[in-house]
């Protein structure tokens, strides 16, 4: 399933592809404030990006682009940074994920919760994408 | 939505899930299903939802695709033979009444779009008039996700990150470690 596709079309088409699709996703992830999109679908476009080179091209440079072991380390790190961002306004006597307690200078409250959705969005971007890499690689190693 | 293409969507979509069910070979039934979430995609953004339209693109339509691709791959192609034609008689009655249970809920809910909607009132109104001012970010699903309810959404990460180390702790291959 993995590694070098025959047809030298299809090899072709998915490596000039291939940064396009992970720069979309990159870009719904940070549209998610004015458009449709965020994390969960900006990081399932940007697994795209890294099970398309694992689909087609050879495995060398797929897994040299995304190694095995990016799928769990990118999981582990959007949910860490999730909850350990969450826990900020805490320590600034505000509710859990409440940014706008985090003060920082002379930030309006607003800007603070803008800014707080953009870490949430980044967090859930890196989960999502982790785990859609982490999936397709246990399974493609279960396909003889 | 003009409602014509409402109406073609929809049966092209319900065509969609039983032609998924009816066909033997695994792949095809996969290709179906993303035609199936392509349309639901189309559905979902004729009635406003962008946002989950294009979730429903992106996975329904792209990547859960790939990942049952692969399951079919590691396990068979093939659908077993057909259960026996008596546990037919069992099932399609109890089918049939649970879909007229949903026909007669259907009837009960309010019309699309109706500002009178239960759902409408208490604090749904106030994420819409304030959403701007208190976030600075103009789409409000996004606000909502991730400011008014981002516990919600820290749930929602919990539940695909450990879905996914579920999966990967039954499948993975570890040949060389031996216990």
């Amino acid at each position: 399933m993995t590694g070098e596709y025959p047809s030298e079309p299809v090899r072709v088409t998915s490596g000039v592809l291939t940064p396009f699709v992970a720069m979309f996703g990159l870009y719904i992830i940070a549209h998610g404030h004015y458009g449709p999109g965020g994390g969960f679908a900006g990081g399932v476009v940007l697994a795209v990006g890294a099970l398309l080179p694992r689909l087609a091209l050879p495995e060398r440079i797929a897994y040299g682009a995304v190694p095995a072991f990016a799928g769990a380390l990118s999981m582990l790190v959007g949910v860490l940074a999730f909850l350990l961002f969450g826990l900020l306004p805490l320590l600034a006597g505000g509710a859990f994920l409440d940014y706008a307690h985090v003060g920082i200078g002379e930030v309006a409250a607003s800007r603070l919760r803008y800014l707080g959705i953009l870490v949430v969005e980044v967090a859930v971007g890196l989960a999502v994408f982790g785990a859609m890499v982490l999936i397709f690689d246990v399974l493609a190693g279960r396909v003889r | 939505m003009i409602w014509q293409i409402d109406l073609a969507l929809f049966v092209a979509l319900i065509a969609a899930a039983l032609i998924a069910l009816w066909v033997r070979n695994l792949l095809t039934a996969v290709a179906v299903l993303a035609v199936y979430s392509l349309l639901a995609a189309v559905l979902f953004a004729g009635m406003g939802a962008v946002d989950v339209a294009l979730v429903e693109a992106v996975l329904g339509a792209g990547v859960t695709g790939v990942l049952f691709i692969l399951a079919v791959l590691a396990t068979t192609r093939r659908t077993p033979e057909r259960a026996q034609v008596r546990r037919r008689w069992t099932i399609m009655p109890l089918l049939a009444a649970f879909f007229g249970l949903m026909l007669y809920a259907g009837t009960g809910l309010p019309p699309r779009g109706d500002p009178e909607a239960p759902v409408r009132e208490g604090v749904a109104p106030q994420y819409l008039e304030r959403s701007l001012e208190d976030t600075e970010t103009p789409n409000v699903v996004t606000a909502l996700l991730a400011d008014y309810r981002s516990q919600d959404t820290l749930g929602e990460t919990l539940v695909i990150v450990t879905a996914a180390l579920a999966v990967a702790l039954i499948l993975r291959r570890d040949e060389e470690v031996e216990l």
